[in-house]
């Protein structure tokens, strides 16, 4: 019995220790936004925050995140201490039109808000050279845009 | 041109499939196409022909016969039809097309034809291959080649105007007016006499009228087209809303792993399950795999881990990468004797050419496509039905292939196609659907998501065919060719892949032009060429992969026209600029325009200062293929032996771009697809095993490596061409040229390297 915060809830758990924490999001747990691509960390596409840091979850197995805050992709916009930049990255997301086929995309987006929110303040170069996503569409230069006017949108915000 | 007569072949080609849709200009329109299958109402309030319906919430409905996997086609469908019946895109729906004959896509394969587009003529046999095509995939609904929007672009505007057509009578009929007093704006038919009601309240009266032929206007900017929009599928993409193939989550769904033999040929000799795992059900055995079938798929993958495989490798190949790289040679040395040989385009006299003689090898290797989201697919088999949840590039073959697997017929199967984690033409080759139906055959009843995981995606992949080129040409003493010979050493994409879907076709009995893309029927003016295909099989499974044959015609080709200016000593883009104005033509007078962009750009931007002991090139390459041209400049730093491509400045023309945000993003990542496999793609085999296994040993570009790629579009106002994969084949020599103008090294193998 494992017991997991995913997203503000606990969730009392039948599933052996060593599971990988992305394959409980995805099947007992329901939360497929968080995506399989590699099995090995070096895609990105199931990065998730734990403890407000951006994690590969196919390389954390379950057992050792048992005492700590999961977020994924569908509760990011309901993080207080993140909120401001969950929504200015998928504002950004959307007006840079960056999706193109969407798989890698939540997880870039994981990836960009744990970015930004690790330094707040700091430049797009920064955030940029914190992501280490593979996209196959190569959406690389959307992403530089969206970046940009996320730290725009959240400078003009700023008090 | 050219363009003329290029209609006037497609559209007896449609004649010819009965039906067909072609991409042909109003006068060959008419209601028979759309009125041939009517759209299924399921509860709404009416439907306009094939295409286009209103469902019961008044929101209408497009009906898209391909898939969305990244192109935008579902945007790009909502758009036209948007456009035409004044409705603005929130009132749009796209959904997908059943399989109806009415859907096919002949596009795509009118484009493999072994002739020469520009002029319309064909080539000997070209007609019996038509006919031996059409036979094979008449109404085969796809996706690739480029060809969505192409091929659904005339009917869904079409619909969409006799739809509005019928709307504003009914509004006539209703507000007593006559159809000229009625107005259609924003999705409201306004009438003279002040009375208006919305499209979605007339759509059941306008539904029983008869529908009339209309006049269909060319496509060209509008209110919606030639304009960035914002895609629908944007933010339930970036948000995780979406859903893919291996998203499917059903009542009692079970999972399974899958692994194949390690060796091609080889077999499951013996499998048997090893320690007890929990949730584990069964190991299935398959000709080429063994899966365990489990209740989650970490379970499933434990079970497969501590299976007790054997594998017979008996009839297991042998085969090396460097086999097929000596048996490239042999062919090419071999030439006219050698068996499997096909002369595709061949003009005056090859070896009468006069002047200094230039010559050059090439090699590019096999590739994987590494689609995000890894091969999977859902099936319920029951004993008289299959359902099928997966993304895929053909749902007309995935009822065959599906059907064929569980002994029932193609029209039981039900096939659920969410979203596409890629395609790049991976899920057009087929059999991970056969496999996931016959793992899911041994639990009859319950569904089984069967995945791959990153390993077995390039274990089990159709590669992109390595191949050898020898390219040749003389000089005169202008400097320009008096002949060209290219010579290509790859298998035949179309055989292997027509073979794997279908057993009753014969392959090999006419040459396929995919081999000789990217060379054949050159826009250039090459007088006294001949194009030749050496059809070398060594039984490594290749597949259609972003561009085909491009993304080896076009580095080869490219390169050794970049080869050629340099022994004439003109520069990359006056040699091509000679080129073209020796080759009289709409097709060379569009790609002109788009170098005199390119040079034009060149000189405005001069590349930024950089640290001592790197070196700065930049290079040149043209491209035309579906339809489309694209001349794009790289610019490279070398650092040593370190390659970093610092910028691409591409200059497109595909007729009309609809949506250019979208042929922006769509040339961005043409352009990062054939840049990953330029700096870092290759599969190797050794003793018929595959060698690489994931994202260390087989990159892909991330952002640290990707350039900035600005994109200018150009509308010529041609008749559309494709978009998806066009910005693929020209970078590899682009970025080779950059290097030669950069080191003086000229890199005639793939991938690049300078150690």
């Amino acid at each position: 019995m494992i017991v997991l915060t995913v997203n503000g809830t606990q969730h009392r758990l039948e599933v052996a220790a060593e599971t990988p924490l992305l394959w409980v999001l995805r099947e007992p747990l329901g939360l497929v936004g968080t995506k399989f691509g590699c099995g090995a960390g070096l895609c990105g596409a199931c990065s998730v925050h734990v403890d407000g840091a951006v994690v590969r979850s196919c390389q954390i197995a379950v057992a050792d995140v048992a005492d700590r805050a999961i977020v994924t992709i569908e509760a990011v916009q309901a993080q207080p201490a993140i909120a401001d930049i969950a929504g200015a990255v998928l504002a950004a997301w959307v007006q840079a039109g960056v999706p193109q086929c969407g798989y890698c995309q939540p997880g870039f987006v994981m990836a960009t808000i744990g970015g930004v929110a690790a330094d707040r303040g700091q430049s797009r170069e920064a955030v940029l050279a914190r992501l280490s996503n593979i996209c196959r569409c190569g959406s690389y230069d959307a992403v530089r845009d969206a970046v940009g006017q996320a730290l725009d949108t959240l400078r003009r915000a700023a008090p | 041109m050219s363009t003329l007569a290029r209609r006037a072949f497609l559209i007896s080609a449609g004649v010819l499939g009965g039906g067909l849709l072609v991409g042909a200009g109003a006068t060959a329109y008419g209601l028979r196409r759309i009125a041939a299958f009517e759209a299924p109402l399921d509860g709404g309030r009416a439907s306009f022909g094939a295409w286009l319906r209103v469902a019961g919430d008044g929101i209408f409905e497009v009906l898209v016969p391909h898939q969305e996997m990244g192109q935008g086609i579902h945007t790009l469908a909502m758009m036209l039809a948007a456009e035409a019946l004044q409705l603005p895109l929130s009132a749009m729906r796209a959904v997908a097309a059943p399989d109806a004959a009415v859907f096919a896509n002949p596009v795509m394969l009118l484009d493999g034809l072994p002739m020469d587009l520009h002029d319309g003529g064909m080539v000997q046999g070209a007609a019996i291959w038509t006919l031996d095509k059409l036979l094979r995939l008449l109404g085969v609904q796809g996706t690739g080649g480029s060809s969505s929007t192409r091929n659904i672009e005339t009917a869904i505007r079409y619909s969409a105007l006799v739809a509005l057509d019928l709307l504003r009578r009914a509004a006539a009929a209703e507000f007593g007016v006559d159809e000229a007093q009625v107005s259609a704006q924003n999705g409201i038919m306004t009438a003279s006499n002040g009375r208006a009601a919305r499209y979605g309240e007339l759509a059941a009266a306008a539904g029983r009228l008869s529908p009339r032929n209309v006049d269909l206007p060319p496509l060209t900017a509008g209110r919606l087209v030639g304009r960035a929009v914002t895609r629908p599928d944007a933010r339930p993409k970036a948000t995780g809303a979406a859903r893919f193939g291996i998203d499917t989550r059903q009542d009692g769904q079970l999972y399974a792993a899958i692994r194949h033999a390690p060796r091609l040929g080889g077999r499951p000799q013996t499998a048997r399950l090893g320690q007890k795992v929990a949730g584990v059900r069964q190991i299935v055995t398959g000709a080429d795999y063994v899966a365990v079938i489990a209740t989650s798929f970490p379970a499933a993958l434990a079970g497969l881990e501590g299976a007790e495989i054997v594998w017979d490798d008996r009839a297991a190949s042998t085969v090396s990468t460097a086999d097929v790289q000596i048996a490239y040679r042999a062919a090419l040395d071999q030439g006219a004797a050698y068996g499997k040989r096909w002369v595709i385009d061949h003009t005056g006299n090859t070896a009468g050419g006069v002047g200094r003689r230039i010559a050059a090898s090439y090699t590019a290797p096999f590739l994987a496509h590494t689609t995000m989201e890894p091969i999977n697919a859902t099936a319920l088999v029951s004993p008289n039905a299959v359902t099928i949840w997966a993304g895929h590039q053909s749902l007309s073959l995935v009822k065959l292939i599906a059907a064929r697997a569980a002994g029932v017929e193609p029209a039981a199967v039900m096939v659920h196609t969410p979203y596409l984690g890629g395609g790049f033409g991976r899920r057009a080759d087929l059999q991970y659907i056969r496999k996931a139906v016959e793992i899911a055959a041994t639990v009859p009843g319950q569904p089984v998501q069967t995945i791959w995981t990153r390993p077995e995606d390039l274990r089990d992949d159709v590669y992109r065919p390595a191949a050898m080129a020898d390219v040749s040409a003389t000089l005169g003493d202008d400097g320009m060719p008096t002949s060209l010979s290219y010579r290509i050493a790859v298998p035949s994409v179309t055989d292997q892949f027509t073979a794997r879907a279908m057993r009753a076709a014969k392959g090999g009995l006419l040459a396929d032009r995919s081999a000789v893309d990217g060379a054949v029927f050159s826009l250039y003016g090459l007088p006294n060429r001949t194009i030749e295909h050496f059809a070398v099989d060594l039984g490594i499974p290749v597949g259609f992969w972003r561009s085909v044959g491009h993304s080896l015609g076009g580095f080869f080709f490219e390169t050794f026209i970049d080869e050629l200016a340099s022994a004439a000593g003109v520069a990359p883009m006056v040699f091509r600029a000679r080129l073209l104005a020796a080759a009289p033509g709409a097709a060379a007078e569009r790609a002109e325009v788009l170098l005199q962009r390119l040079a034009r750009w060149d000189m405005a931007t001069r590349p930024a200062a950089v640290p001592a002991g790197t070196i700065i090139g930049r290079g040149v390459a043209l491209s035309e293929c579906f339809h489309s041209f694209v001349a794009q400049i790289a610019e490279v730093a070398v650092t040593g032996s370190d390659i970093r491509v610092r910028r691409v400045h591409a200059v497109v023309d595909c007729g009309c771009a609809i949506d250019p945000a979208n042929t922006v993003a769509q040339i961005r990542s043409g352009i990062n697809y054939g840049l990953s496999a330029a700096l870092f793609g290759r599969i190797d085999f050794e003793n018929g095993a595959i060698v690489q296994s994931n994202f260390h040993d087989y990159r892909a570009l991330t952002l640290d490596d990707a350039p900035e790629i600005s994109v200018e579009i150009v509308n010529s106002n041609a008749p559309i061409g494709g978009v998806g994969e066009i910005g693929t084949p020209g970078i590899a020599p682009a970025l080779g040229n950059a290097i030669f103008a950069a080191t003086g090294k000229r890199l005639r193998n793939l991938p690049f390297t300078l150690a």
